[in-house]
């Protein structure tokens, strides 16, 4: 996804009412991050989980977060989602990037990349892949979800090498 | 001291303020001995106690959220101490009851008798105490009401086989009340 359309996504979030953008980075949304740091509106954590922890924590005091993650963070999340997301009800958004799209991404991504589609679905984890043309109509559809009190997924593709 | 008397002598000094709780025996004792509203009390994903609170810290800048956690637990998630060091939130108090096993999942040792756990506190820019005594509890607890955090109170405690009853409330009602506590 290109760096003009990734800032506006940080953008539009953030104006739809996201104010706080906690993770770990992933290159596949430098821009995205990178707009966030700009404003310093990003908490960067030492591991995906404890990302999810504290924006359960802001979530409970009624404010709206985001945790973005590469997908290999989301493979170390699935208990997190299963044991405190889930089973307590705490809305977010996830922002998950997909590694190991491309076929020839480096090799420790091609296994997650392959199987992330389907492990998003066995979780029960509603999602919807985000990109150039969409981006404006899925934003709209993560904040009405996330007003409805639902944890949803936004996945980037990488689809680009470097 | 065992953990259910010195979680029962806490949480009277915390009174009525949010405290997020570890799971396993952590939750359980505070739930038989000091049941409330604004306590929060975590079934599954171990070692994000610290996590939790600090969230919760950072947007009620008015309260002092207490986490209740355990020496096995937050080694789980070491680097949340880095986190909560960094942001210096004034209102986070860190409580690690260390008892140098897992007791929950029937005492396998954890490596807190070897590493100093308040060192890494320390370091980590907490302000850092240690209760060893039942006695001194209500000094620290006075003591602490006047300063700023982050604070980390690391309690020496010793195993125990009592045992408290389950967390009987669903987690969804857990964390409605939890909420509504907050307002």
């Amino acid at each position: 996804m290109n760096e003009k359309i990734q800032r506006q996504i940080f953008n539009i979030l953030e104006k739809k009412g996201i104010k706080n953008f906690i993770g770990v980075p992933d290159s596949t949304m430098k821009h995205f991050i990178d707009e966030g740091l700009k404003k310093e509106k990003i908490l960067i954590t030492t591991r995906e989980e404890e990302a999810i922890g504290i924006a359960a924590g802001i979530s409970m005091s009624d404010e709206k977060s985001l945790v973005f993650m590469q997908n290999a963070g989301f493979a170390n999340s699935l208990s997190t989602i299963t044991s405190l997301i889930k089973l307590y009800e705490i809305p977010m958004i996830l922002l998950i990037g997909w590694r190991g799209f491309l076929k020839d991404d480096a090799p420790e991504h091609e296994k997650i990349g392959e199987i992330q589609p389907e492990l998003i679905k066995i979780i029960g984890l509603e999602s919807k892949i985000i990109d150039e043309k969409n981006f404006k109509n899925v934003c709209d559809w993560a904040m009405v979800k996330l007003k409805k009190k639902k944890t949803i997924g936004l996945i980037i593709k990488r689809d680009f090498l470097d | 001291m065992i953990r259910k008397e010195a979680v029962r002598l806490i949480a009277k000094e915390i009174g009525n303020q949010p405290i997020i709780s570890a799971n396993g025996f952590m939750s359980r004792d505070l739930y038989e001995t000091n049941e409330k509203e604004s306590n929060f009390y975590m079934i599954g994903s171990m070692g994000l106690a610290s996590s939790i609170g600090l969230g919760v810290a950072l947007k009620n800048p008015r309260k002092k959220i207490y986490v209740f956690d355990g020496d096995g637990n937050i080694l789980m998630n070491l680097g949340s101490l880095v986190t909560i060091g960094s942001l210096k939130p004034k209102n986070f108090i860190h409580i690690i009851f260390d008892n140098k096993v897992h007791e929950s999942t029937g005492g396998q040792p954890t490596n807190s008798k070897i590493i100093e756990l308040e060192r890494i506190a320390e370091v980590a820019k907490f302000k850092t105490y240690k209760i060893t005594k039942n006695e001194q509890i209500k000094k620290i607890f006075s003591k602490i009401k006047k300063e700023n955090g982050p604070i980390c109170i690391l309690v020496k405690i010793e195993e125990s086989s009592i045992r408290s009853i389950r967390v009987d409330i669903s987690p969804p009602n857990i964390k409605s009340r939890f909420m509504k506590s907050l307002k």
